[in-house]
């Protein structure tokens, strides 16, 4: 694929088609930009709105838009229309359940080296939390732009969890996803991997290096609401590993860990993330990963402790 | 003529909140209190353009209270032009009623859910672009407390309605000085609060927001000002109308009261309400 095709331009593209001809489409930015934005502002000045460095102003004003019959986008890095205006999420869009699309860009650490403050390692937890929303991770172009039409087509509340950077292709279209929330990536046996997102590639890695034990490996792109076929799929496995560029805490293996305990599902599960504090080391994104506990050898490790301790 | 309509409808409208607070036992009679003359004002001075019956109207004005807690002041008012059923006001609070001491939208009439402090404006600025840019003429009143200025996102909007012209959306600020713990300027100074709002581009205007005259002429200018959004402070007293509870932040929440006291009250709002032609 082309490096240079990043998740924001592939989904702005998409939308600035449908603005084109959809009047009522409003992309609203907290000072965040990206080329394929450029060409919205250009060509769709009143369909685009500055909302100054103001994110909990602009979660507030995409409530009083939406409710006029706008069908609204907000956008801006990610930690900042995360967890910054997180009371705005839930009392002004939430509570009065209203369709607005939150792209938040540069999840993980993706953001490195700027350190905690730009990371964004607990939005999983947090967004998840806030009732009736949907949230979304894209793994590489296609998934970005399945992301982008459902928005269009289906509007609802939702949070799309964007890489900050380009990731190599996981799809080689979009109907390779289907409709179900998760695809099978890999399909194995005995162990299954869940993953999303940029530590899909890194689970992806760490399963072909275990060619012994020949896990599974499941891209869930929608994290919540959690399709209940998953949840059903993973009672054919011996165990779960699930891989996430946050904290543990209430994250993406604990949204695994609550779908599996409602329907009374037990099998080991090995949680694989980011341990409980704040990165201020230099050194890039892989390097945090690789001496944090993500590294691809990591994750094979857990995966072949894991086969051997499920199988005894 | 229209002076003495207004009276009368201000009287009918504390002693019907006083009934559904003191039935209920819950709500903010003070913040609700404060706000009579100027709901009466704007919706009964000929302001607020509204079609009766119909709230889902789409080029009718937009009110938002964003205190929320004193949401409650538009429930009598709407059941009285036909936006909501008046049996709801018997059942205020109650699990068989809609009406609530914080309003949300699922209520008919009802432009946006409050109670959180620091949204109203925000809303307000998004209903106030939408109107302009669909070509509604919509005009969009928002109810801040003045406890809500220290809300930072409350800025944010205001920097945003000034920058982006909405001259279709007007701040009414309730000033009756008193937030929980007491006077805002001994808690936390606020003041000088006129020229705040001035310096973030908005037009302003200060009355006694319990004159009706200062009122209607402050809502009559709004759509002959400067070209940007407008705050009218109003200057106002807590619990107005009923002595217990006046200017006395106790009763910013419903505080209880015998049975003596209750028929006391109500039967002087009755009176006052007679008492006027």
């Amino acid at each position: 694929m082309n490096k240079e095709s990043f998740q924001r331009d592939i989904f702005i593209e998409e939308i600035f088609q449908a603005a084109r001809i959809d009047r009522n489409i409003f992309f609203i930015s907290a000072d965040f930009g990206a080329p394929a934005l450029d060409d919205f502002r250009a060509q769709l000045p009143e369909q685009f709105v500055h909302s100054g460095i103001s994110e909990q102003h602009m979660i507030d004003m995409a409530a009083g838009l939406t409710l006029s019959g706008k069908k609204v986008y907000v956008y801006a890095m990610a930690p900042f229309i995360t967890l910054r205006c997180l009371e705005q999420t839930k009392t002004s869009l939430a509570l009065m359940d209203l369709p607005v699309t939150i792209l938040a860009v540069g999840v993980g650490l993706g953001y490195a080296d700027a350190g905690p403050t730009h990371y964004n390692t607990e939005d999983i937890a947090c967004m998840r939390s806030i009732v009736g929303l949907e949230v979304w991770s894209p793994c590489d172009e296609a998934s970005t732009r399945m992301m982008a039409k459902k928005t269009i087509l289906e509007p609802a509340l939702r949070v799309i969890r964007m890489e900050r950077h380009a990731l190599p292709a996981v799809y080689r279209s979009e109907e390779d996803m289907g409709q179900g929330g998760y695809t099978k990536i890999q399909n194995g046996s005995g162990i299954c991997v869940l993953s999303c997102g940029h530590m899909l590639h890194r689970a992806l890695e760490a399963a072909d290096r275990c060619t012994d034990v020949n896990p599974s490996v499941v891209d869930v792109f929608r994290i919540k609401p959690l399709k209940q076929e998953l949840v059903d799929e993973l009672s054919t496995y011996q165990g779960v590993v699930t891989v996430e560029e946050q904290c543990l805490s209430g994250g993406f293996g604990s949204a695994i860990l609550e779908g599996m305990a409602d329907v009374g599902l037990q099998r080991p599960v090995r949680r694989l993330g980011l341990p409980e504090r704040y990165f201020f080391e230099n050194g890039g994104r892989d390097y945090l990963l690789d001496n944090f506990g993500l590294a691809v050898s990591d994750i094979a490790e857990a995966i072949s402790d894991l086969a051997i301790n499920a199988a005894k | 003529m229209a002076e003495i309509s207004l009276d009368k409808k201000a009287a009918w409208l504390r002693r019907v909140i006083f009934e559904m607070l003191s039935k209920a036992e819950q709500g903010h009679p003070g913040s609700v209190l404060s706000l009579v003359e100027i709901m009466v004002t704007l919706f009964y001075g000929g302001i607020f353009r509204y079609k009766a019956g119909n709230p889902e109207d789409p080029g009718r004005d937009r009110v938002i209270i964003s205190k929320g807690h004193a949401a409650m002041i538009l429930y009598p008012i709407f059941a009285d032009i036909g936006f909501l059923d008046k049996d709801e006001l018997g059942l205020f609070g109650t699990p068989e009623g809609i009406l609530r001491i914080f309003s949300n939208t699922s209520i008919p009439g009802i432009d946006a859910t409050s109670g959180s402090l620091g949204h109203g404006l925000g809303i307000g600025a998004g209903y106030a672009m939408a109107a302009k840019y669909d070509g509604q003429p919509s005009r969009v009143f928002v109810v801040l407390s003045e406890g809500e200025m220290y809300e930072g996102s409350t800025w944010e909007s205001a920097l945003f309605a000034s920058h982006r012209e909405l001259d279709n959306l007007v701040v009414i600020l309730d000033r009756n000085r008193n937030i929980i713990l007491g006077d805002t300027e001994e808690s936390l100074r606020l003041e000088p609060i006129e020229e705040k709002w001035q310096s973030f581009g908005f037009d302003v205007v200060s009355v006694d927001g319990h004159s009706f005259s200062e009122l209607e002429e402050a809502f009559e200018n709004i759509d002959n000002l400067n070209g940007g959004p407008v705050a009218i402070v109003a200057n106002t007293v807590k619990g107005k109308g009923i002595a217990l509870m006046e200017d006395d932040a106790s009763w910013h929440y419903w505080q209880g009261m015998d049975t003596a006291t209750r028929e006391m009250i109500q039967s002087q709002l009755q009176a006052v309400e007679e008492a006027i032609q």
